[in-house]
């Protein structure tokens, strides 16, 4: 696989991740736009677990355990406590800064070196196989709100959720559930990013992956099958900043920086914003 | 949000305050520091002398700007999570005209503020657009223009406005005689402070004693209603969004003008998200919102001498405002919940 | 019903099951326990198909499912309870009305309870889509089900049902067999429980009096010309033409969901429509604007008092001097003051200081500030959609006369309506509304009955 391929698709892991966990919950009738700040959460896990000796792998799976309770943790907030999500997210990624902030100067004292861990091993391609593993959750996720009755009643919960009471349902069950596998997924998908790309943390290591992963679903219209493609064009532009960087190229390198932005405006005015969005996207729980 | 009783008010402060306090322990316990010793820190820090409190006031005047632009467009329903970008506008207007203006430090300033106030405001014209045209919800516009314009100033410092003297990524110095006098010696508080909460003041002015702010207030509570009474609800949102990034952008101007002198990368430290948080701890109140303004940057300054002197890093900065508007959103909504 | 079906708590008295007494906690355990209603309000899930909709609704519905089981699905319940329920793919908020009331109806059919509550069922089905679900109804009554129907139309009653039970203000009235008792005896009884209700009968109806004294203004101050509100989810409107004159009033009745909100909304600038609308002569753009229908001289008064009438958190001094506060750089308090204390006494509100919050009235109050801001500037047409619903007697009044007070001063009404009586009480000509189709002009003194079955889509 070419170079610039395997990198695209190491970039665009992490934000397929964060995209399709959001989208669930969007599609339940919530919505975290403080998810670059789940993202730092499972990133800095998933360092400071690779730090204290565990493997990769199980840098993983503490970076997931971290994202269930932070997206239980938001639900309490949003979800139960019926709290605006949207002022709770903005407040969410202040404290998650902050907090990994806080914690990697904690850990890493006050050295300026950087403290490097171990990344993932490739499997197939060059290319871990988390990585790989990534491009399967959009299908998994189309699956489960397709064919299955607990994928139903998730729809319900984002488009009309007095129809899931009245057929017996909880509305705060559902978008807590798909709340805490939002945060799971943020999160691995942040853990990604410190096990693979850049093999350490810094502040900010998220660099707006969080908001972009945003972007990304109203970009697809909530359909989860729509992410990848969207994933793919952010991730080449970085990896064409990346590539052409390297070659000496002349344009000015925040054009590159500011590719991904723009790029997700432009899809978003293409689109018609809102169309396709769930009737109750935002809606207090009744 | 206006007329909440004062029963209501003291459980949300008893709540906040409750919160800041388990937050500001917990932190400092972590740190392995006693907590006294870190909120003496924190104290001295902020407001200990004169050049602390010099410090406290320097930052907060971003700050206040910010809260009180996000307390208008709240106030009028418009979810303005932009001002970090529109900051950026109005610093990167400043940086770039600042050097160029000849005449008067008088004008040369007003000259440097009304451009950064101006690009501030048309830094929100995309997302209003989209919103309008497109049907894209502005919280999500406005935070991808965010990431669009801390790029350019990452690129517009390494590049068209790079200061010739050097090859750091900063902007050119705007010259001595336009840049204010601190008010007090060895501090970087200037005049800017005051022209923040005179703006502070302005806006409750506008709010509660005009026409145009009873019709915005409507359109915040109301907007189906709004829309059904006859009021230009769509013209309204448009102004306080505007209205908004131009305080945003003044913020920004202000900082080059007043604390820096110039533009560097990185350049925010948060302000419009803190700015953001600030708003929201004042239940969007242009006032409450600047006090809690002053109050963030307080912790700030506050903070690096706590980190230098006990070691907490200063990262509690970030979290403690983070803590309190969560404490205070949970709080709103249960004593909501109970009195429906 | 709702505190049988497990949705809401009862406050006093028990619930009987086969002879033991039962209360459920909520709708899951109803359901479960073989007790469903359908309630009146949209139960499906607008952007899913069909069979996503019935696979939602049916309690037996696997875990996983394929397509083609779900779309299975839809042909058997069609065929079980013969409905017609689309094609099994179609989007839910792309059908009409009546097929997504007989999807919703389906669903609670597909788990095969034993006790049944369908609230107003065929408030929008045809009559052969009614004889059709009576059919199954019965077929389900006779394999032992027990269904309870609400509903207010007579005809079903005595053409499909063996029990009755009249409840009229809460309490009920008559219980008994159907074979026991006739149509003529339920009416009778319907309109007597009206306590202390102004009986409709003939009535001196001065409206026309008043058309004839500003007749000499030249031009209508409301005039339809090939009308249809242009809205994707309701009821498809046929074209309008009708034209009212100063101080001429015209109520539109209809049952919700017919059409007649929407034209209402449409003409006061909130839906868009096609067609022509002109408020005293200006044309309103077809986008809906509602700044440009108030410019034109008119006034609304929606449905929604809390949500669209007043703003709920904002004094009553502030509401009444929306949407233009007196003031040119600072607000005028004093003035807006006196504005809302004239206005307030001037119809009647109880109110405890101007500073009040506006949500704090009770409903009849709400209603009458609504008006006394709509009607402070001599409007030229005054739209009011179910102005007295959830009234109590004495504030319905009040309204109704106020209303007509403007009409006496020129103001040109339509007011829409779902009660017959209430439309009856205006005096004034009227014309039902069914599935989107206006009927003929009808005297105001038509008897009820007459209205009740237009209403219900029967041939007078």
């Amino acid at each position: 696989m070419t170079g610039f391929l395997a990198i695209t698709l190491l970039l665009a892991a992490p934000l397929l991740l964060a995209a399709a966990g959001e989208l669930l919950l969007e599609r339940a009738g919530s919505i975290q736009i403080g998810l670059e700040g789940t993202m730092l959460i499972g990133a800095f896990t998933a360092f400071a677990a690779a730090r204290s000796g565990a493997g990769p792998h199980a840098a993983l799976l503490a970076a997931a355990f971290a994202g269930l309770l932070a997206g239980a943790a938001f639900a309490a907030f949003a979800v139960a406590g019926r709290a605006d999500p949207i002022l709770v997210g903005t407040a969410w990624n202040l404290v998650a800064a902050g907090g990994t902030a806080f914690s990697y100067r904690l850990l890493a004292g006050a050295t300026g070196s950087v403290l490097e861990v171990r990344t993932l091993p490739p499997l197939a391609f060059g290319l871990p196989a988390a990585v790989l593993a990534a491009f399967f959750v959009p299908v998994a996720v189309e699956v489960f709100l397709a064919r299955t009755r607990p994928g139903l009643a998730l729809v319900a919960a984002g488009e009309n959720p007095l129809a899931l009471a009245a057929t017996g349902g909880s509305v705060v069950a559902v978008r807590t559930a798909a709340s805490v596998a939002a945060g799971a997924l943020g999160a691995l998908g942040g853990a990604l990013l410190v096990l693979t790309v850049s093999p350490t943390f810094v502040e900010g290591v998220t660099a707006g992956r969080g908001f972009l992963a945003l972007a990304l679903v109203v970009f697809a219209r909530w359909k989860p099958l729509r992410l990848v493609p969207g994933a793919l064009l952010v991730a080449g532009a970085t990896a064409l900043q990346y590539r052409l960087q390297a070659g000496g190229s002349r344009i000015p390198y925040a054009v590159f920086l500011a590719l991904p932005g723009l790029l997700a405006l432009f899809a978003l005015a293409a689109t018609r914003g809102r169309g396709g969005a769930p009737k109750a996207l935002g809606t207090p729980a009744p | 949000m206006s007329r909440e009783s004062a029963a209501r008010r003291f459980a949300v402060a008893a709540a906040a305050l409750s919160a800041a306090a388990a937050a500001l322990v917990g932190l400092a316990l972590l740190a392995g520091t006693s907590p006294f010793d870190a909120v003496r820190a924190l104290a001295e820090g902020a407001a200990g002398s004169r050049a602390a409190l010099g410090e406290t006031l320097a930052r907060a005047t971003a700050l206040v700007l910010t809260a009180v632009g996000a307390s208008l467009a709240f106030r009028a329903g418009v979810l303005n999570i932009g001002l970090e970008g529109q900051f950026l506008a109005g610093a990167v207007a400043a940086a770039a005209v600042g050097p160029l203006l000849a005449g008067s430090p008088l004008a040369a300033r007003a000259g440097l503020l009304a451009a950064a106030a101006l690009a501030g405001a048309l830094w929100v014209v995309p997302a209003a657009y989209l919103e309008a045209r497109r049907g894209v919800p502005e919280v999500l516009s406005t935070i991808l223009l965010n990431l669009v314009a801390a790029a350019a100033v990452s690129g517009l410092v390494r590049g068209a406005l790079q200061d010739p003297g050097g090859d750091y990524p900063q902007s050119r110095a705007l010259p001595d005689a336009v840049r204010l006098a601190p008010l007090a010696a060895g501090s970087r508080v200037t005049a800017a402070i005051l022209i923040a909460l005179a703006l502070a003041l302005f806006a409750t002015l506008l709010l509660e004693w005009t026409p145009f702010g009873l019709k915005l207030r409507a359109t915040g509570l109301a907007p189906a209603a709004a829309r059904a009474i006859g009021l230009p609800h769509a013209r309204l949102r448009f102004l306080a969004f505007a209205a908004s990034g131009a305080l945003a952008g003044l913020a920004g101007g202000l900082e080059v003008l007043a604390v820096t002198g110039r533009l560097y990368d990185p350049f925010t430290a948060g302000a419009g998200y803190t700015g953001i948080a600030a708003a929201l701890l004042g239940g969007s109140h242009p006032l409450a919102a600047a006090l809690s303004a002053v109050l963030f940057a307080a912790l700030g300054a506050g903070s690096s001498a706590m980190q230098r002197d006990t070691g907490v890093p200063g990262a509690l900065a970030t979290i403690v405002p983070g803590v309190l508007v969560l404490a205070v959103l949970a709080a709103r909504a249960r004593l909501a919940r109970k009195a429906a | 019903m709702s505190i049988a079906a497990g949705r809401l708590a009862a406050d006093s008295g028990e619930i009987l099951r086969g002879g033991s007494p039962v209360s459920y906690r909520n709708a899951k355990d109803a359901r479960h326990a073989g007790l469903v209603l359908v309630p009146q309000h949209d139960l499906l899930i607008g952007a899913a198909s069909v069979a996503d909709n019935l696979a939602f609704l049916d309690p037996a519905a696997p875990f996983f499912e394929s397509a083609e089981s779900r779309r299975a699905r839809v042909g058997r319940l069609a065929q079980a309870f013969g409905l017609e329920l689309g094609a099994a793919d179609a989007r839910a908020d792309a059908l009409p009305v009546g097929t997504r009331q007989r999807i919703e109806i389906a669903g609670a059919l597909a788990g095969d309870p034993d006790v049944l509550i369908l609230d107003e069922p065929t408030a929008v089905l045809s009559p052969d889509e009614t004889a059709a679900l009576f059919a199954s109804l019965r077929k389900r009554a006779d394999a032992g089900a027990a269904v309870v129907l609400i509903t207010h139309r007579l005809a079903e009653v005595f053409a499909g049902s063996d029990r009755l039970t009249l409840l009229a203000r809460g309490r009920s009235v008559k219980t008994c067999r159907v074979s026991e008792t006739t149509p003529q005896e339920i009416g009778g009884l319907l309109v007597a429980s009206a306590e202390g209700a102004e009986r409709p009968g003939p009535t001196t109806s001065d409206v026309p009096a008043r058309a004839r004294q500003f007749s000499n203004e030249p031009l209508p101050s409301l005039a339809l010309t090939g009308f249809a509100p242009n809205v994707a989810s309701a009821v498809r409107t046929e074209r309008v033409s009708l034209s009212l004159s100063p101080g001429e009033l015209l109520v539109l009745l209809a049952i919700d969901g017919n059409g007649a909100d929407t034209i209402a909304r449409a003409i006061a600038g909130l839906e868009r429509f096609s067609g022509r609308v002109e408020v005293g002569g200006v044309p309103l753009p077809p986008s809906g604007d509602p700044l440009a229908f108030r410019a034109a001289g008119g006034a609304f008064v929606p449905a929604d008092r809390r949500e669209e009438g007043l703003v709920a958190a904002l004094s009553l001094s502030e509401n009444l001097a929306l949407p233009n506060p007196p003031g040119s750089v600072f607000l005028d308090r004093a003035a807006m003051r006196a504005h809302a204390e004239e206005r307030l006494s001037a119809f009647g509100i109880r109110y405890a200081s101007p500073a009040a919050l506006a949500g704090s009235l009770s409903g009849g109050n709400q209603q009458k500030a609504v008006l006394a801001r709509e009607l402070a500037h001599r409007p030229g047409v005054l739209v009011a959609v179910h102005p007295t619903r959830g009234l109590d007697l004495a504030s319905a009044a009040a309204v109704r006369s106020r209303i007509l007070d403007a009409c006496r001063s020129g103001t040109a009404a339509l007011v829409v309506t779902a009660d017959p009586d209430e439309a009856q009480l205006f005096g004034a000509p009227l014309r039902v509304v069914t599935r989107g189709r206006l009927s003929a002009v009808l005297e105001p003194a038509t008897p009820a009955a007459t209205l009740g079955r237009l209403m219900a889509g029967l041939e007078g």
